[in-house]
């Protein structure tokens, strides 16, 4: 789980990692508190996605006026978000790149970093790999000061930047272990003119499979685009709406994603991608409700389980297709442990399912578009 | 003849007495595994399937010999298990669980690096030598996926992996022995610390590995065939080409970080060492024909 940039500052604050100064603003708020960070200052759209300078999701204003116009402006193309961040401006000295993430050939931890951080650093990554410092860091004994110390004086830093750079990268590896995190980054971390360094954006992965133990970021339905979407990560089944025509309902990372490349092989859209494979086997009637949420031609269900067995499958979905009566044509292909049994169900609930992948994908393309088979 | 297990591999089940665990030993038994004794704490005096339970796998270790470990233990204790495994000796570790933290599963991976153990999985069916022996959940009995052949399988995937090895058996081959290495970020075996022993066995002729985007696994491959640790036939299906960019679809390992683990990048690599990849399920058969892999 991704955690926004608001977000990944507190927890920053609150490691005494230095950020900027700052107000989070609603898109109801009306009064808002200019003056905590003085003009100029920033106003930063608080989504998810990448590239958020590229996109004009960051702006630098001057005054209330032209504040108030931005923030109108954000939450107006970007329909979905909850808030937007409000920051004091950073008289920038030089950008500096700083992350942890997971070696997973070594199955270390590793501190990165560079003196030439900022939006560019994949390509510089690709360009100038020299340029990228590395720190592997063994999980049973932490982050060493000596690694911190290493990078920090490669950094080209004033006597007090490279002290407060140190103890950064420590405090830094500290959120990476509290929070279970795949990757903590500050890119840029401003050294300033004021000869201090301060975090200009923050990012936080937690990783999914700790989250059980990570109440204090467990998602709201608020936090959704979608009802389909949060009623998915409620029950635990992984689920990403798109706008195409086919809801794929499959059970299996690996075919889920194949059934996704096929579809667009045979020149068809995917309307959402939906897993109910593993434990989350026996939930076809809420996977076929989830779906119907979704707006989409035709519904395609691909399964080829083992533990997930067949019949078991078949059964669910024969219980969701009296059960809500679904408005658009099911398309099955249901195999693996008990698959004759699965196919005698599917048969008696009046379906005709389908036994090959491929063809399975071909006839959802086909409906999708209209064709009668 | 099949890599990692054979009916001659003395294995212990931990968490034999819960009902996943049971339920497995018994299918396991009945392809020809040579399971001689279960751990469950607690449990010790107990029989499942004839087979005698102790508290611990020390306790276990007192009166038989074990090569081998199956766990079909929660996730969230699972590292706890595999450590006991590693701290009794035992070498090859097979572990099913699905959901084990990442912090937790890079800790078995540094453990097993210097035991010089296989640790495989977690979020994986397991392994199987089909008529021969298998440790983990694999419906063997299914025979136009685990038909038994010359063919190495190695993959990321549960249910891709049955679709992949349909279409092998669809095309005229067989499977000599098929390892999960699971879709977890973090593996605790990666591909291609396998390929040594595909190497040897005298009866794989070729090598299909079962990919996605994310991670470095294929490129590694890639590797060993370029020095030439490996050098038998060599096919890959990837998925997710069609993925949109930095969407985390698929498993928890395939999301894409910078060029690297690209199906694009993995592609071009694994094609430049020799290898054949298939866009989809059913080209992989084909490809093994062009490469001029005998039918068995």
């Amino acid at each position: 789980m991704k955690l926004y940039e608001y977000q990944a500052k507190t927890v920053f604050s609150e490691h005494q990692i230095p950020t900027p100064k700052r107000i989070l603003i609603e898109r109801e708020d009306t009064s808002i508190h200019f003056e905590e960070v003085g003009y100029p200052c920033v106003v930063k759209a608080q989504v998810l996605s990448g590239g958020r300078g590229k996109r004009g999701l960051i702006q630098v204003v001057h005054n209330e006026k032209d504040a108030n116009l931005q923030i109108k402006r954000l939450f107006e193309i970007e329909p979905s978000m909850k808030h937007l961040l409000i920051e004091e401006a950073i008289h920038i000295d030089k950008e500096i790149y700083v992350s942890i993430t997971v070696d997973a050939p070594s199955g270390k931890a590793v501190l990165i970093a560079s003196e030439s951080g900022g939006v560019e650093i994949e390509n510089l990554a690709v360009e100038h790999p020299e340029l990228i410092l590395k720190e592997e860091i063994d999980l049973s004994y932490g982050l060493m000061p000596h690694q911190a110390r290493h990078i920090a004086y490669q950094m080209n830093l004033s006597t007090n930047q490279t002290k407060a750079m140190i103890q950064i990268l420590m405090n830094l590896y500290q959120v990476f272990i509290k929070y279970d995190a795949e990757l903590v980054e500050i890119n840029p971390l401003f050294a300033t003119k004021e000869d201090t360094l301060v975090a200009g954006d923050g990012k936080i992965m937690i990783d999914d499979n700790s989250m059980f133990r990570q109440p204090r970021f467990a998602q709201q339905e608020a936090d959704y685009s979608s009802e389909a979407a949060y009623e998915a990560s409620v029950e635990g089944i992984p689920f990403i709406q798109f706008d195409g025509d086919i809801g794929l309902m499959c059970a299996g990372a690996g075919l889920t994603t194949t059934v996704y490349d096929l579809i667009h092989y045979e020149g068809g859209t995917v309307a959402n991608y939906l897993e109910f494979g593993g434990p989350n086997y026996k939930k076809a009637v809420k996977a076929m409700e989830i779906c119907l949420k979704v707006p989409s031609k035709v519904i395609l269900i691909v399964t080829f389980g083992t533990i997930a067995r067949a019949d078991v499958m078949a059964e669910g979905i024969v219980e969701a297709i009296s059960k809500l009566k679904p408005d658009r044509p099911i398309v099955t292909c249901i195999r693996g442990t008990n698959e004759a049994h699965a196919v005698e169900l599917l048969r008696k609930a009046g379906l005709t399912p389908l036994f090959d992948t491929e063809e399975a994908v071909r006839t959802a393309v086909r409906l999708a578009k209209g064709e009668t088979l | 003849m099949s890599i990692f297990i054979d009916q001659k591999t003395n294995v212990c089940v931990q968490g034999i007495t819960g009902s996943e665990g049971s339920f497995w030993t018994k299918h396991m038994m009945d392809l020809g595994t040579h399971v001689v004794c279960g751990a469950t704490p607690g449990k010790e005096g107990q029989l499942v399937e004839g087979v005698p339970v102790y508290h611990s796998v020390k306790n276990a270790m007192k009166h038989h010999k074990i090569d081998a470990t199956m766990l079909f233990v929660p996730p969230k204790m699972t590292k706890d298990a595999v450590f006991e495994a590693l701290d009794a000796g035992i070498k090859k570790i097979v572990t099913i669980a699905d959901g084990i933290p990442l912090h937790e599963m890079m800790d078995i991976r540094v453990r097993a690096l210097e035991e010089k153990a296989f640790v495989v999985g977690g979020n994986t069916s397991g392994v199987i030598s089909p008529k021969e022996a298998m440790m983990g959940s694999f419906p063997h009995w299914i025979e136009r996926v685990y038909k038994k052949g010359s063919v190495g399988v190695m993959t990321r995937s549960g249910s891709l992996t049955n679709e992949v090895t349909a279409m092998i058996v669809e095309a005229g081959y067989g499977v000599s022995s098929l390892i999960g290495v699971g879709g977890d970020p973090v593996p605790g075996a990666r591909f291609a610390e396998f390929l040594p022993l595909f190497e040897a066995d005298p009866e794989t002729n070729a090598v299909v590995i079962i990919g996605e985007l994310g991670g470095t696994m294929e490129e590694e491959v890639a590797e060993a065939m370029m020095n030439g640790t490996f050098t038998k036939p060599l096919v890959a299906f990837l998925g997710g080409r069609t993925a949109p960019k930095g969407q985390k679809m698929g498993h928890a390992g395939a999301i894409i970080t910078g060029g690297k683990g690209s199906v694009q990048h993995k592609i071009e690599v694994l094609e430049k060492a020799g290898a054949k990849v298939a866009d989809r399920p059913r080209k992989v058969g084909k490809l093994l024909e062009e490469l001029g892999v005998i039918k068995k």
